[in-house]
């Protein structure tokens, strides 16, 4: 068929068309995408650009993903978040999860660890705030004995460790070091994850460092990891946090990237090569139920981090990879009628994995409302593995590629990022918007008119403004023995009691000096840390002069 | 009720995270025309001094990082121990439903489950506010 029949029958289809729904079509609603995007009702060829469509998987601007074969080579990774109790807890909970077949690449271990909140902001067991808070939403681990019990015989080159910290980043990595090197391992043995994430003081609540200390200390692990442990994946750009906060698939994607524009200046003014680090720079993105909002998101995601590193410098082009962890957004789950639960999740990782992310976190149906039991959490996994293994979506690359509805969203998508993204670079940029709170104001406002929509029922959420149920779910939730608590005190108390407590006492003056140092330039903490580590001082020792340098800052 | 705005405290425990959904209801209550003291994080006795100081109608609890039960356990008391006999104490959130009865009977008057319009906190308040002691 020549291009000028074809043309012809297309021209007669619209007309048709047309005709079709002249009876109706002025009673038609409105549609709009999470983000307030204008949807039609079709979409054809008239809606895409070529250069839409002239590209190719593994290929720049890697709009249809990384790799040439998408997920053929190896799926993604399987990366579910788990930590509660001591470690002793936690250890048994990872080996469990590796019988259970969660696997990272090529069949290697991953464990995504989150930490307890008193870690988090860096008290140890026997600070009186840690009470009721210690192993509960993640797991308690402060001293060497609990970094040797978490890396204790699995082969490091092939084990991936992701530590899901707070402010004790820089501490938690210092500490997995000085357990590498006593079972005789350099830190360039090391794979996994620093979090790195202090720029999430924009939207979220929690006090944290003063602003220029907290990207300061940033870098500083940056700069070292990219010396000392080049497979180390130093920093991550926590996008999840920004929808979790209220931020619409389009803000998540304009701040987002405007927070990883911060890092990466950041590490050029620190004097580094970007080939050498950017590459080294994660996501973690959320994902909603709004399936092609959602893969349309990746994509333009993708599309607009390539332009970026090209534009910072890089020349590989795995320096311009947009690495995406996606974790299932928590906000869309609901306590009324738990189960539906899982019919969200698992739409939510089938966008993820159409969208061509390299690792996923599928959340627990009962989340919503406790921390997960083991049964709804082998069942998240199992969501993402049935997915995997019977769905048929890991077949082909971007298997969505060439959809005039697809397409024309991620064009869209990626033209409403850069817009916002382009003010906020006008005014100053990520951190300047931190520091300001004009990040955190405009998400705030798209929560409180996601919530308005919600209230009057315009925004539907199946068993909480429709179709509800009256009933109470009495779901007996997982529950942390408080006997945990003694525990890690009891814990805490036997390492300080083993240590050379002079020894201990002069590498923390040294972690004191060494904040100084970083903070008039003239110096590095990382090694401080290291130093301080090995010598047996805490997660939480450390935090002490640390918080003395860097303050105590809440963001408004 | 009388002209005066009915007045909360918006409390969450000490070390907690996220803060959507504590914004969210300081807003919606704000719009009813209460007045909301934005407390953000608190121990037991820093919440209880600041009820005091601030003479409020209501504490209400956000809880995201679980720990509730244990944090009623302590601040019913502890409110009582001040005199506040009259406050009105809910909590919301992340709380499983089993935990509702077992909260009630610590002295919680109400424990709501998250993604509800704040109007159903806020009839509940002006329903029971001040008629409710601990």
């Amino acid at each position: 068929m020549t291009a000028s029949n074809q043309s012809k029958q297309f021209e007669a289809a619209v007309a048709a068309w047309h005709k079709g729904r002249e009876r109706y079509a002025s009673k038609l609603q409105a549609q709009s995408t999470l983000s307030g995007l204008p949807i039609k009702t079709v979409y054809t060829q008239d809606d895409v650009s070529q250069d839409s469509v002239d590209v190719m998987p593994g290929v720049y601007p890697f709009t249809r993903g990384l790799y040439p074969d998408g997920y053929v080579l190896t799926p993604w990774a399987q990366q579910m978040v788990f930590g509660y109790g001591t470690i002793d807890e936690t250890r048994q909970k990872m080996e469990k999860m590796v019988a259970e077949g969660m696997e990272g690449y090529f069949g290697n271990n991953i464990f995504n660890v989150v930490y307890d909140i008193p870690c988090m902001y860096g008290i140890d067991a026997d600070h009186p705030e840690a009470e009721s808070n210690l192993g509960q939403c993640g797991v308690h681990m402060s001293t060497g004995d609990d970094y040797d019990e978490l890396v204790r015989d699995w082969e490091l080159e092939k084990s991936n460790f992701s530590m899901i910290t707070g402010d004790n980043c820089l501490p938690a990595l210092a500490l997995l070091v000085a357990a590498a090197e006593r079972r005789g391992k350099g830190p360039e043995s090391l794979r996994g994850n620093s979090m790195n994430w202090y720029p999430r003081t924009a939207v979220q609540d929690i006090p944290s460092w003063e602003p220029r200390w907290g990207y300061a200390l940033m870098v500083d692990l940056i700069k070292w990891a990219t010396i000392n442990a080049p497979a180390w994946n130093t920093t991550n750009i926590f996008m999840y946090g920004i929808s979790e906060a209220g931020g619409t698939p389009v803000q998540e994607l304009a701040y987002g990237l405007s927070w990883g524009k911060s890092v990466i200046d950041a590490g050029l003014a620190a004097g580094l090569d970007p080939d050498q680090f950017i590459g080294r720079l994660g996501f973690q993105i959320g994902c909603t139920v709004n399936l092609f909002e959602e893969v349309a998101k990746f994509r333009a995601h993708r599309r607009m981090w390539a332009k970026l590193c090209r534009d910072a410098g890089c020349k590989k082009p795995s320096s311009m990879h947009a690495r995406v962890h996606c974790h299932t957004n928590g906000y869309v789950l609901t306590q009324q009628q738990l189960l539906n639960n899982n019919a969200r999740i698992t739409l939510q990782a089938l966008a993820a994995a159409l969208g061509g992310v390299q690792s996923i976190h599928t959340c627990s149906y009962d989340e919503a409302t406790t921390i997960p039991t083991e049964e709804s959490h082998r069942t998240a996994l199992r969501t993402q593995q049935i997915l995997m293994w019977e769905s048929g979506v890991r077949n082909v690359a971007d298997p969505l590629g060439g959809s005039y509805y697809v397409e024309k969203l991620t064009d869209d998508m990626e033209a409403a990022a850069w817009e916002i993204y382009n003010q906020l670079e006008a005014k100053g940029g990520y951190l300047r918007g931190l520091e300001t709170g004009e990040i955190k104001r405009a998400i705030d406002g798209a929560s409180y008119q996601m919530k308005q929509n919600i209230n009057s029922g315009r925004q539907i959420v199946v068993g909480l403004n429709k179709y509800q149920s009256e009933s109470l779910e009495q779901h007996e939730p997982f529950r942390v023995d408080m006997a945990i608590e003694n525990k890690a005190k009891q814990r805490l108390a036997a390492y300080k009691a083993r240590r050379d407590d002079k020894a201990v006492a002069a590498s923390l003056e040294n972690v004191a000096r060494a904040c100084e140092a970083l903070k008039a330039g003239t110096g590095s903490l990382m090694p401080a840390l290291i130093e301080a580590a090995r010598a047996g001082a805490t997660n939480g020792e450390m935090m002490v002069p640390m918080r003395a340098a860097f303050g105590w800052y809440v963001s408004e | 009720m009388s002209g005066k705005p009915v007045k909360v405290l918006l409390a969450k425990k000490k070390i907690d995270v996220h803060g959507r959904a504590s914004k969210l209801i300081a807003r919606e209550l704000r719009d009813a025309g209460m007045e909301v003291v934005y407390f953000r994080f608190g121990t037991v006795d820093e919440i209880v001094n600041a009820a005091l100081q601030e003479d409020v109608d209501v504490i209400a609890v956000s809880i995201m990082t679980s720990g509730h039960l244990h944090l009623a356990e302590n601040l019913v008391p502890a409110l009582k121990a001040k005199g506040m006999n009259d406050v009105m104490v809910i909590f919301g959130g992340i709380i499983p439903d089993v935990d509702f009865e077992p909260l009630r009977k610590m002295g919680v008057h109400r424990a709501f489950p998250a993604g509800l319009p704040g109007s159903v906190v806020v009839d509940y308040i002006n329903a029971n506010v001040g008629k409710v002691g601990l």
